[in-house]
């Protein structure tokens, strides 16, 4: 089990390595240059080489991306025009938000965990729930009904049904508030009531799609000959379900659950915009939009290491459903 | 000054009223805006017109929270960066300059003295040396005093390369060249003061310059002339927490999220002709798109009854709320000071009767109405907005809203001319050039669309050699003069080959010698000169043809009082703000 799990740290280094040179290459990359932007007043071809040098620019790309990786690991001096000492975990310093990239995220960030893990929670509880109920209940009321909606909500996109529930309880009916973000520390009746559009808009659409996988995976596995064996012996249904049809269906589950998370901590762009709440996906959306260059290559970082870690959970979890990975 | 096109706002909305605009709806057909409605603007010669309390508001009371919805961060809280149309009104609330506009709201704005006692002393009427006195009583959010020391201190840190975004007038206008940080090293000499600008005692502040700046009152109106102590100068740092100045400091600032400001105890309204404290605080809350702000205070759920959405309402929802007169009373609804005009390439159209010809085969109307109509813009036939102090309305070719092909056929007198109009890639841009196409093929004029992308447009229309004859330019200036429109825009003498703001490319020896003569002038004596050159620009040399200005449509909250719309910057002004109690 530790070689395995070493194993998947390398593995997970090696990708936030590659992750890192990439998005570092990007700055130089994109047609934006990274100068225009940071530039004093009146920029002329003068200006604009004094800011080249005063931010390092003129550097190797070695050694330019040497001080970035120093920055994030022990801190390094941005200079006055970038605010002074940057402490680790220093990103580089937006000129377009006036503060260190870390500031940035560091706000940012408990937004999106706050939308998105409790989101997840009710996403994979009702998606999951529904699709085995409908695979065990098949070709029941149920299982109609809930085909039918999670068909419906299949077929919807987020910003509708977010709009729809904005005009119900916010706009209408007023019993929500504004949604907005509130430290779950400093209130957390606020929090919740602040995000709970969020977390529903989301748990709609993304439990149908885990209904109906949830489905299909439960009735392949009850076809399975060593179910039809378990319950032939006289297992409780209980068990053979809970234990041995449930672990083996739940597999594929993991892995796109693994995915969705981690995807959508990287920014939930869409949910963040139609309910106005300023967390990591639009941080991200505004940084390309206004050629921020220095958020943009954290927020690439910051996305790969929510997918990279969460594909380590997804692996961990694999490990412990199914023992046979472990071995593998 | 500077050209400004809707998408380069940083995200703003286009906002604002003129100074004829009303602020309240007026619940005519036309929008509630009148652009013929009597407006004046003057420079206060009286002390006592600079002087505190500001007049009440009627109905305002003090107390609670006024809240203001935002989508995006403000580009820069630090008073030497402010260049934005919510960061300049918006600074009102924390900071104070040494001379601002008085603003009633319904078309009359005098330039009186914020932190001097007056819009400042023309020492030797030759507009090169400039005296401000500061006034007694105004203080800093921790009591200290502000002295001439402070206010020079922040003008002089605004020369730190380091603080970007500024406007740079007072800089340049010191040192007497664009290259303001080379010649004066902030950094370097951070205890003493650039070139040109003395502190005789605590109480002046001294300007001396190389040329005549006749605009200097206006110049100072700006939020460079914010003081700053210089132990509480973070550099950059600051953007996130100015230090106080005005009757609110900040006491929360969550970038990109939530600024809070609260009363400031240290200000003095008696210091103030301006500005009132009336709410206990004011939240800036920042995220919500325009559909979302407008939605929120038109329900007014909780805190969102007192509040404005300076998104604008989106034309999606303009039938809504126009058609329900409850939620129409709370829209307002105003012209801005951003005119367009369709330029003129006089080096490429060089015979004036075929300019003329274009003036009065333009249709105002179709243009405008796909603005959204009387909520989008409004038809001028000026150079000059009607904001400009002085401003007359003249339509020197008056071919009416919809235009007078035939009377352009008369002057082209069977002459053909094949034009290019250059337009942008953005639809709006697009459907706008092939509106001004039909209108001047109608004409007999033969009209072929360059079509380019939008994020090089500027640069292409400000080229002196650009291959095009006709394109749609905006203005928007920095103050209410025509010093800081008419001679930017056509004066040749400046014409280079690239980055004119003279996009026309008219070179008029008589309007040259004009614009000096008028800009010699003290600036209280300038306003009416600036109205006639505008009507002698059009009739002898028609070098564009006045369109539009844009107009804004906004909502708020039913507990939202005294918002009116900024006649300088067409943005919503809070000073007067207060929560219905």
């Amino acid at each position: 089990m530790v070689r395995f799990l070493l194993k998947r740290v390398m593995l997970a280094i090696s990708v936030l390595f590659a992750v890192s040179v990439v998005s570092f290459l990007l700055f130089f990359a994109l047609p934006a240059d990274p100068v225009t932007g940071m530039c004093p007043k009146n920029c002329n071809a003068e200006r604009l080489e004094r800011v080249r040098t005063e931010l390092g620019l003129n550097e190797p790309k070695v050694q330019q991306y040497a001080d970035y990786m120093k920055g994030i690991f022990v801190g390094r001096d941005l200079g006055s025009a970038q605010g002074g000492e940057c402490a680790a975990p220093c990103l580089g310093y937006s000129y377009v938000n006036s503060e260190a990239v870390t500031d940035t995220f560091a706000r940012v960030l408990p937004v999106t965990l706050s939308i998105v893990l409790p989101a997840a929670v009710l996403w994979l509880a009702i998606g999951v729930g529904l699709g085995m109920i409908s695979a065990l209940r098949r070709g029941s009321l149920l299982d109609r009904i809930s085909i039918g909606l999670t068909l419906t909500f299949a077929s919807l996109q987020l910003y509708f049904v977010g709009a729809v529930l904005l005009l119900i309880f916010v706009y209408t009916l007023k019993i929500l508030p504004t949604p907005r973000y509130t430290s779950l520390f400093e209130d957390p009746v606020e929090w919740a009531r602040g995000l709970v559009l969020a977390w529903v808009t989301l748990a709609l659409l993304f439990s149908a799609i885990y209904a109906r996988l949830s489905r299909a995976q439960m009735l392949e596995t009850l076809s399975e000959d060593y179910v039809r064996t378990a319950r032939a012996k006289g297992m409780p249904k209980r068990q053979v379900y809970g234990k041995h049809a449930l672990r083996a269906a739940i597999t594929p589950i993991v892995t796109i659950a693994g995915l969705d998370v981690g995807t959508a901590l990287g920014g939930t762009v869409i949910t963040e915009t139609t309910f106005g709440i300023q967390g990591l996906g639009r941080t991200a959306v505004e940084a390309v939009r206004q050629g921020d260059l220095p958020t943009i290559m954290a927020t690439v970082l910051i996305a790969a290491l929510f997918v990279v870690v969460a594909n380590m959970v997804v692996d961990l979890l694999y490990a412990f459903i199914d023992p046979r990975v472990r071995l593998g | 000054m500077r050209a400004r096109r809707v998408t380069a706002l940083g995200g703003a909305i286009a906002l604002m009223v003129s100074l004829g605009a009303c602020s309240e709806n007026t619940g005519d057909d036309t929008g509630g805006v009148d652009t013929t409605k009597p407006r004046t603007g003057a420079i206060a010669t009286d002390p006592k017109d600079s002087l505190g309390p500001a007049p009440e508001v009627p109905g305002a009371a003090k107390g609670g929270t006024f809240y203001i919805l935002r989508e995006n961060k403000i580009s820069h809280m630090d008073p030497q960066r402010i260049y934005s149309f919510a960061g300049l009104m918006g600074s009102q609330l924390y900071a104070r300059f040494l001379t601002t506009f008085k603003d009633d709201g319904k078309g009359n704005v005098t330039l009186v003295g914020d932190l001097a006692e007056t819009p400042g002393t023309n020492v030797n009427n030759d507009c090169k040396v400039w005296e401000f006195k500061v006034k007694q009583g105004v203080k800093f959010e921790d009591g200290r005093p502000i002295t001439s020391k402070e206010i020079a201190y922040g003008i002089a840190r605004s020369f730190d390369p380091d603080l970007t975004g500024g406007p740079t007038y007072l800089q340049e206008w010191l040192v007497d060249s664009p290259q303001y940080d080379t010649k004066w090293d902030f950094k370097a000499n951070k205890t003493s003061l650039p070139p040109g600008l003395t502190t005789p005692d605590e109480k002046t502040l001294r300007f001396e310059f190389n040329k005549p700046r006749c605009d200097l009152p206006f110049a100072v109106s700006l939020p460079a002339t914010a003081p700053l102590p210089a132990d509480k100068d973070t550099g950059v740092n600051l953007d996130n927490q100015p230090f106080s100045s005005g009757p609110y400091k900040f006491t929360k600032h969550t970038p990109g999220v939530e600024i809070v400001l609260e009363r400031n105890e240290h200000w003095d309204p008696a210091t103030d002709a301006v500005r009132h404290q009336y709410p206990d605080r004011f939240v800036w809350s920042l995220g919500a798109d325009q559909a979302a702000q407008t939605n929120r205070v038109l329900a007014g759920t909780g805190n969102d009854a007192a509040a404005v959405a300076t998104g604008g309402v989106p034309s999606e929802l303009i039938a809504k709320v126009t058609g329900d007169p409850k939620l129409k009373e709370r829209m307002i609804v105003a012209a801005t000071p951003n005119a367009y005009r369709l330029t003129i390439n006089t080096a490429r159209v060089t015979d004036l009767s075929v300019r003329q010809a274009i003036n009065h085969a333009i249709d105002r109307t179709s243009i405008t109405k796909n603005l959204g109509g009387p909520y989008g813009a409004v038809p001028m036939t000026t150079l000059l907005p009607p904001t400009t102090l002085g401003y007359k309305q003249f339509d020197a070719y008056p071919a009416g809203d919809s235009g007078n092909p035939e009377k352009a056929k008369e002057l082209l007198a069977g002459k053909t001319q094949n034009l290019v109009l250059l337009t942008s890639d953005v639809t709006s841009s697009q459907e706008r050039a092939t509106q001004i196409k039909n209108a001047l093929e109608k004409a007999g004029l033969t009209v072929t669309i360059k079509t380019i992308p939008e994020d090089g447009y500027l640069d292409t229309v400000k080229k002196k050699d650009n291959p095009y004859d006709l394109w749609v330019d905006s203005w928007a200036a920095d103050w209410p003069s025509g010093a800081s429109i008419l001679p930017v825009l056509f004066d040749g003498r400046g014409i280079k080959a690239e980055g004119n703001s003279n996009t026309s490319q008219l070179n008029n020896e008589a309007l040259n010698a004009e614009f000096d003569r008028i800009l010699a002038l003290d600036p209280a004596k300038q306003a009416d000169e600036w109205s006639k050159i505008d009507e002698r620009l059009m009739k002898e040399t028609a070098p564009a043809v006045p369109l539009y200005v844009e107009v804004v449509s906004l909502a708020h909250g039913e507990k939202a009082g005294g918002v009116f719309i900024g006649s300088i910057f067409g943005w919503p002004s809070f000073v007067d703000a207060y929560v219905k109690q």
